[in-house]
């Protein structure tokens, strides 16, 4: 299945797209985006400043609120990254 | 109406402290406080030029929102509160958020202007991409808003 991902702060760098399409396995959940994302850094970033990004991201559901690592994802589903926040 | 929020596009629009005061004016209010934070020209060493700022627009209204109204319950739930955020690239001297609080006393009028910034430091989704002198350009590092129980 895919799933499409709304990039911000500093995931911006893993494309010039405001979103990123990834494949991932069917039924699975936020736990396995996280293990994708740290293969995918891994392999085509050799950025230290995101190494971190899978670990400390949370990741927001099209109703804007926090899903967790259980949160099963859906084929095609529109899911946000939020990693660590710093305005003001 | 007591509150007022917004994300401000800054390179369309200004966020202004003539219009927070404008908001927040009430021959109730004893005590008038106006945080302004803007963008300086340096971190850590760094010789800044500008920070661009990125949000979950939807996220941040709804958080702004919601901090408002708490510090509104703890502190004085008649005061009146302005608070606007830029969104996108401010140069050094701009404002980046301005927070307005109208209260009956300066006690009150302090603590929810406070209260107000750490909070959407803590809660509301902005980050911010300095850019520097040298040409670089870096995310700051910021607060995990991962539940707490998955973080080990």
């Amino acid at each position: 299945m895919e799933i499409q991902l709304k990039l911000y702060g500093s995931s911006k760098i893993l494309s010039e797209k405001e979103t990123l399409d990834i494949q991932l396995p069917n039924n699975s959940d936020i736990k396995k985006l996280r293990d994708i994302l740290t293969k995918i850094i891994s392999e085509k970033y050799s950025r230290s400043d995101l190494e971190n990004l899978p670990k400390t991201a949370a990741f927001f559901s099209e109703k804007d609120e926090v899903i967790d690592d259980s949160y099963k994802l859906s084929n095609k589903e529109y899911i946000s990254i939020i990693p660590p926040i710093g305005g003001g | 109406m007591t509150l007022h929020t917004a994300l401000v596009k800054i390179e369309e629009e200004k966020i202004s402290s003539e219009k927070a005061k404008k908001f927040i004016a009430s021959e109730k209010n004893g005590a008038e406080s106006i945080f302004v934070g803007k963008v300086r020209n340096e971190n850590n060493g760094k010789k800044v030029i500008a920070v661009t700022y990125d949000a979950h627009d939807q996220a941040v209204i709804k958080s702004f929102q919601l901090i408002c109204t708490n510090a509104l319950n703890k502190f004085d739930k008649n005061a009146k509160i302005f608070l606007e955020h830029a969104k996108g690239y401010a140069s050094v001297g701009e404002v980046s958020i301005l927070i307005g609080v109208g209260s009956g006393h300066r006690d009150e009028a302090f603590k929810i202007c406070r209260y107000i910034l750490e909070e959407v430091k803590h809660q509301s989704p902005i980050w911010k991409k300095e850019h520097y002198a040298d040409g670089k350009e870096e995310w700051l590092p910021g607060h995990s808003l991962r539940p707490k129980k998955e973080v080990k």
